[in-house]
């Protein structure tokens, strides 16, 4: 038992120690090799999925290996962790970085200009609605947008104030804008709400013109298609403006122009920066700040609290629908209908081979992408759909485990085959399923993680948001584990409980012959 | 009671039942006898409707049980049925399982059914097992718990389908008493069985099926004593008779010494004598004729008299005139001598197996 904890201390410390201190990863670069641009020339750079910097990387540095990543959290987990030398990133986000993370700084040398548009449908209704962008675009003060700049890079929290876009009037309708809230300064979270560069023009476009604005907030990957399949009516998300993506949406004038950086390690500068030094906490007193900055600081407690309650409710209702589904399919196919069991395996057959994401994003995109339909609502559908077949291939093992001869002697006996499955079959089987029911729900807890794909802020999708503010890569992961770790214990719980209880030999002897008289 | 007509059923590949007809009578205790195979199972189950007959007409009383309209449900509660391998709810314990179908097919009080299940526990001897589990029973418990279950219905005919086939031999003996019991009671029965003793016993009237149907119809007396056709006759021959045929200098003694082992335990022949018979066999094969006989060509047949308790062999073998015992190995020899009353040798000329020795052994 001892050597247990022991073996369990040991391994979170491992855990931990990324996230406590300076890593001594395996592979240290020289220390202060890096002072231009093309001293990473050959070295492994970072991008962000999604965004159009692997070419501008390729044009500059020719010999470099580019590898991606899905957010800006998991480039400076990349970053820190020594996966790679450094990593592209806007000037104003590289600023931020350095201000918020003492380790992250960045080469002031651009490698590219670029010009971020905001992106609309290629359909009549887009090409409208860019027209009245545009000219709205035009319409502003010749220093507006350089003050929106100032405000959202360089002024203190308490100035950066935006619109409220829930208090906007509808005037004309609502604008449905597809954002990825994880790329301060130009839409992050603060606060429970999406706020930056980008969200406060498009309030302003939106009260100018008379209408309500609706935030929509998912991965990036999701962007575009989010516009393309009309489910928003415009994606604003630091887009920048390039002629392949400009084949299959429609951007609007440019309105923000500004150029990409490398990120590196602060130590690995040769010229020193980095504006807060750290050097001087301690292990706890790192653990605190770590904490105060996950948890605390903006209220992101509530995030995950969010996060929390959006995994719950599509782990719960999933579970819920897909074992009636999956139980409902089972009683159709148990007989041996022709048409059922044609139908219902051809339906697991897809479902279960699909990859999840696809599934979700065929779901949300293709499939319901005409209705206005959440992508809470999709998830539920999606996950049901694979539980239910889960459920049915539970049941199908577990009433083929009870022995034939117990329908055989049910029957002779004179019950109904309905009679029969619930009072004799369905009770013998059952403690066969519950232990694998009990592990898929647990997998399918661990599943729900990727619903961030179709605009579900879910617990991992709030654990990556917290991790685009803070750019601390491992704490917040480390807290979203421990919080799933917890989920699936309480579900794990609520199942062996059932388990218990439905097990006919754990019955109390007092309800075993409730009733009866059993002194004669 | 129970009247078939016809009855035909058919599976991909074989036909067990091809033509079967028969009147059941009320208080008729049925033996259903005859080799593997020959659809004795599969008439018990077409009975009850476990199995769809693939054509003819079964009427239970005025009701025809085959026809479409009918519920099954409501007509196998007429008919109790133990299955050979027992069957009971693994889910419920003993008393349960007795209760169960009471209650919920006939409405029976809980109070009532409880009342009703221990005193048939009681008959069949396991009343303090009323509250263990299926699981922590022998075979031979089950089977009678089984019994039990199947008479708490009520049921005006019982359908046993093997009942003691899956037991232990030292387990056949309880069930089988609980049976016969029960045939004493006057209670409708059709036991399918290859304990032949047994269904001698309980039986008024037994039917021997092969080639697809009834093949021969009588009282034990009939069928066990005076067979009147070909295949019953050669069965019941073959109940009583072991033929074991050597024909190379390598056969399988394991094998044939668990035949005569199964063959004196079918037959009840008791512990001494069927060591003599299995003594025999080995001293006069395996040391007296396999040696000298190139290669061996031998029959041997045992057959045992339980009215008298003799047991005899009669080999016969190739080869030249030769009598054993004249110019056979003393060590054996003496063997063969010191188990058996009487040694008869004699020639067949233009037998293919000429030499025949006869040997009585002795009784206990």
């Amino acid at each position: 038992m001892k050597s247990l904890f022991c073996a369990f201390l040991a391994a979170l410390l491992v855990l931990l120690a990324p996230a406590a201190g300076p890593a001594e990863a395996s592979v240290p670069a020289e220390k202060g090799a890096y002072s231009r641009l093309e001293d990473l020339n050959g070295k492994k750079i970072g991008v962000q999925t999604g965004t159009s910097f692997a070419e501008m990387v390729q044009k500059r540095l020719p010999d470099a290996t580019v590898e991606f990543y899905n957010t800006k959290a998991d480039l400076v987990a990349a970053l820190t962790g020594h996966k790679v030398e450094a990593f592209v990133v806007d000037e104003p986000v590289a600023r931020l970085m350095e201000a918020e993370n003492g380790r992250i700084t960045y080469l002031p040398e651009y490698l590219e200009e670029y010009t971020f548009g905001i992106v609309f449908a290629k359909s009549e209704a887009g090409y409208a609605l860019r027209a009245e962008f545009n000219e709205f675009l035009s319409g502003l003060p010749k220093d507006a947008l350089q003050n929106l700049a100032i405000k959202w890079f360089t002024e203190e929290e308490k100035n950066q104030t935006m619109t409220d876009p829930a208090s906007l009037p509808a005037k004309k309708g609502v604008i449905r804008v597809a954002t990825e809230s994880g790329y301060a300064p130009f839409e992050f979270m603060r606060n429970g709400k999406v706020v930056g560069y980008d969200m406060d023009l498009i309030a302003m476009f939106c009260e100018s013109r008379g209408y309500g604005m609706e935030i929509v907030d998912m991965n990036f990957d999701g962007v575009l298609p989010a516009v393309q399949t009309a489910k928003c009516d415009l994606a604003a998300a630091g887009i920048s403006i390039t002629p392949e993506r400009a084949e299959s949406v429609a951007f609007s004038d440019p309105v923000y122009t500004g150029g990409t950086v490398l990120a590196l390690l602060t130590e690995n500068r040769s010229a020193p920066g980095g504006i807060i030094d750290r050097k001087g906490l301690s292990f706890w007193q790192d653990i605190q700040a770590s904490f105060n900055k996950t948890f605390i600081r903006e209220g992101r407690w509530k995030l995950f609290l969010e996060g929390i309650g959006n995994t719950l409710l599509i782990t719960l209702l999933s579970i819920l629908f897909g074992t009636v589904l999956g139980f409902l399919v089972f009683m159709a196919c148990r007989r041996g209908n022709p048409v059922a069991n044609a139908v219902s395996g051809f339906v697991m057959w897809l479902v279960q081979g699909t990859p999840m994401v696809v599934l979700l994003m065929v779901l949300y995109y293709v499939v319901f992408g005409s209705i206005g339909i959440s992508g809470l609502a999709v998830a539920v559908i999606g996950f049901t759909l694979t539980f239910g077949t889960t459920v049915f291939g539970l049941l199908k093992m577990g009433v083929g485990t009870v022995d034939r001869g117990q329908y055989e002697a049910a029957c002779a006996l004179g019950h109904s085959d309905r009679h029969t499955f619930f009072r004799i079959i369905l009770p013998q089987a059952v403690p066969h399923i519950l232990p694998a029911y009990q592990s898929e729900i647990v997998s399918l807890i661990k599943t729900t993680a990727i619903v961030g794909y179709i605009a579900v802020l879910d617990l991992t999708r709030m654990g990556d948001i917290v991790r685009s503010r803070t750019y601390e890569a491992f704490f917040p992961l480390i807290a979203v584990t421990v919080i799933y770790f917890l989920l699936e214990g309480l579900f794990g719980f609520a199942v062996s409980r059932i388990r218990i209880r439905t097990n006919p030999r754990k019955r109390r002897h007092s309800r075993l012959l409730k009733g009866v008289n059993t002194h004669d | 009671m129970i009247k078939i007509e016809h009855l035909r059923k058919e599976y991909p590949g074989t036909t067990p039942l091809s033509d079967v007809s028969a009147e059941i009578r009320d208080g008729d205790v049925i033996s259903v006898i005859g080799p593997s195979g020959t659809g004795k199972s599969t008439l018990l189950r077409c009975i009850n409707q476990l199995e769809k007959p693939t054509a003819g007409r079964i009427w239970l009383d005025d009701t025809e049980i085959t026809s479409p309209q009918c519920d099954l449900c409501r007509v196998r509660r007429r008919m109790g049925m133990v299955f050979q391998g027992f069957n009971l709810f693994g889910h419920l314990n003993v008393i349960e399982n007795i209760m169960l179908s009471p209650v919920d097919l006939l409405g029976t009080g809980r109070q009532e059914a409880y009342d009703r299940g221990m005193e048939l526990l009681r008959l069949v001897g396991l009343a303090e097992k009323a509250m263990s589990w299926p699981d922590e029973l022998s075979g031979g418990q089950k089977q009678r718990i089984a019994i039990a279950r199947a008479l708490a219905m009520d049921p005006e005919i019982l359908l046993f389908d093997e009942p003691t086939s899956a037991l232990d031999p030292t387990m056949v003996g309880e069930v089988e008493s609980v049976i016969r019991d029960l045939a004493k009671s006057g209670k409708t029965m059709l036991v399918v069985t290859h304990e032949m003793n047994f269904a001698r016993s309980i039986s008024n009237r037994v039917f021997y099926m092969d080639e697809g149907g009834i093949y021969e119809e009588g009282t034990p007396e009939e069928i066990f004593g005076h067979p009147r056709r070909e295949n019953t006759r050669r069965f019941i021959r073959r109940l009583k008779v072991l033929e074991l045929k050597i024909e190379s200098r390598n056969y399988d003694f394991v094998d044939m010494a668990e035949q005569i082992r199964r063959y004196c335990e079918r037959n009840r022949i008791p512990l001494k004598t069927s060591a003599r018979i299995q003594l025999v066999f080995e001293e006069t094969v395996e040391h007296l004729l396999r040696p000298t006989l190139n290669p061996p060509k031998i029959y041997a047949a045992a057959e045992y008299a339980e009215e008298t308790g003799l047991a005899e062999w009669e080999f016969r073998y190739s080869g030249p005139r030769r009598d054993l015992r004249e110019d056979g190995d003393r060590l054996p020899l003496s063997v063969v001598e010191g188990t058996t009353v009487r040694t008869e040798y004699s020639w067949q000329e233009g037998d293919e197996l000429p030499n025949r020795l006869l040997c009585t052994l002795l009784s206990t």
